[in-house]
């Protein structure tokens, strides 16, 4: 069957196998950038947002996104510029292997789309949803911290 | 077409049970997530759009009101933030899973559902689930919480490995008073690992008794011996029926502690 949507602001029509997952469809368009980790939603390492909200891609049937907008972590840099979260998982180091990097940037770009000031708490419960499995997560969440108060303009020492 | 193609055709919310567990027999996906079926409305109590997503559910203003804001305090920790922002409420009950977190809260709220057969009909969510195989003919359009008495309370408790992890059981204590005695009472256990259902025997034992640490003692007890309680790989019986004690005694606690918050 044939789909539109749209992937990091690009409008395509494209053919899926009935039962493809969008994590596959969005691997074989070039988007390397979603990770299969466990392909069973445990691991957010697929994390893309359906419009616009975070969801582990592998969950989703590719033929579901019809009409919808996704958009992945290559999505998220304007003008050759990262996004204040990349930059902040850089800046922190809030980055190992970098497999689960691309979903927990996603789910933090998620969060702080609604929640512009969130707590240590939040940014925790916020990121449960992606699994580490190099060292922990104590650097992610101080990464989400430093793009929070860049986002807000403070500059990333605020 | 979900009419037309029997079991063939499956309707889906977010599809993420149709992707994990896949059924032979199904050959035709519907997906419900465009049917303009999500929503949060105020209608005597509550109605809750079966295409309404978790997250949906926890951000709607009109679902923390509802009785002291269990609903969002269960409901924020099913799964995790990116199955919530994708797994809706009909996809649970639809699915049915013995785990679920949802359906012992839903039954301790008193849920009903509304649900379309080529004309739609409102149903208790004990007899959905009584009859599951013949109800799931029937597409969810919504569930209906009802307005609870002024004096009541609900608290929920679930017990696993981790936070993430499915429940090795879980419970949901639900309790009216009048003049300080218990008007009516549901307690649902769920994870024994059987399908969450209500203990009926627990709650009439509270019938016209003050919810005081005798009453509470003797309903937890009672529920213990009362779920249908079996090994399984997560626990053995034994332990589920003291997890179902402490978790009925924890529940019932709490809806004291709420309601003399409420006075």
């Amino acid at each position: 069957m044939t789909i539109t949507l749209t992937i990091n602001g690009r409008r395509l029509t494209l053919a899926v196998e009935p039962g493809e997952r969008l994590s596959d469809l969005l691997r074989r368009e070039g988007f390397l950038g979603v990770k299969i980790g466990c392909g069973a939603g445990d691991c957010g390492a697929c994390a893309v947002l359906l419009n616009g909200r975070a969801v582990n891609s592998c969950l989703v049937f590719a033929a579901k996104a019809d009409g919808a907008e996704v958009v992945t972590v290559e999505g998220l840099e304007r003008e050759g510029r990262l996004h204040p979260v990349q930059e902040a998982f850089l800046d922190e180091g809030g980055i190992q292997c970098g497999y689960c990097t691309p979903g927990m940037v996603i789910s933090a770009v998620d969060l702080l789309s609604r929640n512009p000031d969130p707590t240590e708490g939040e940014i925790r419960r916020a990121l449960s949803g992606n699994l580490c499995r190099c060292t922990g997560y104590v650097k992610q969440i101080r990464a989400v911290q430093r793009a929070a108060a860049a986002m807000k303009g403070g500059g990333p020492d605020a | 077409m979900l009419a037309e193609r029997g079991s063939a055709a499956k309707p889906i919310g977010g599809g993420i049970d149709a992707m994990l567990y896949p059924a032979p027999e199904t050959t035709t996906l519907v997906d419900l997530s465009g049917a303009g079926l999500s929503y949060v409305r105020g209608e005597d109590g509550l109605a809750i759009g079966a295409a309404t997503t978790f997250t949906e559910i926890v951000e709607s203003p009109l679902a923390g009101k509802y009785l002291g804001g269990v609903l969002i305090e269960v409901l924020e920790k099913v799964a995790s933030p990116l199955q919530r922002n994708l797994g809706t409420i009909g996809g649970t009950l639809g699915s049915a899973h013995p785990w679920s977190d949802v359906i012992p809260l839903l039954l301790a709220l008193d849920a009903a559902l509304s649900v379309y057969d080529g004309r739609q009909r409102r149903l208790p969510l004990t007899e959905y689930l009584a009859d599951r195989a013949r109800e799931r003919r029937g597409l969810i359009v919504d569930v209906r919480l009802p307005t609870p008495p002024e004096t009541s309370a609900c608290a929920f408790e679930a017990f696993g490995t981790t936070g993430f992890d499915v429940a090795v059981l879980n419970c949901a204590c639900f309790v009216s008073f009048d003049a300080g005695r218990c008007a009516s009472a549901r307690i649902a256990v769920g994870g024994t690992p059987a399908l969450a259902a209500r203990l009926p025997a627990v709650e009439e034992s509270l019938i016209g008794r003050p919810l005081d640490e005798d009453a509470v003692g003797r309903a937890a007890a009672l529920a213990g011996e009362a779920i249908d309680a079996r090994d399984d790989r997560r626990a053995t019986a034994a332990y589920r029926r003291v997890l179902a004690d402490v978790g009925v005694s924890r529940c019932l606690r709490r809806v004291a502690e709420r309601l003399r918050g409420t006075k």
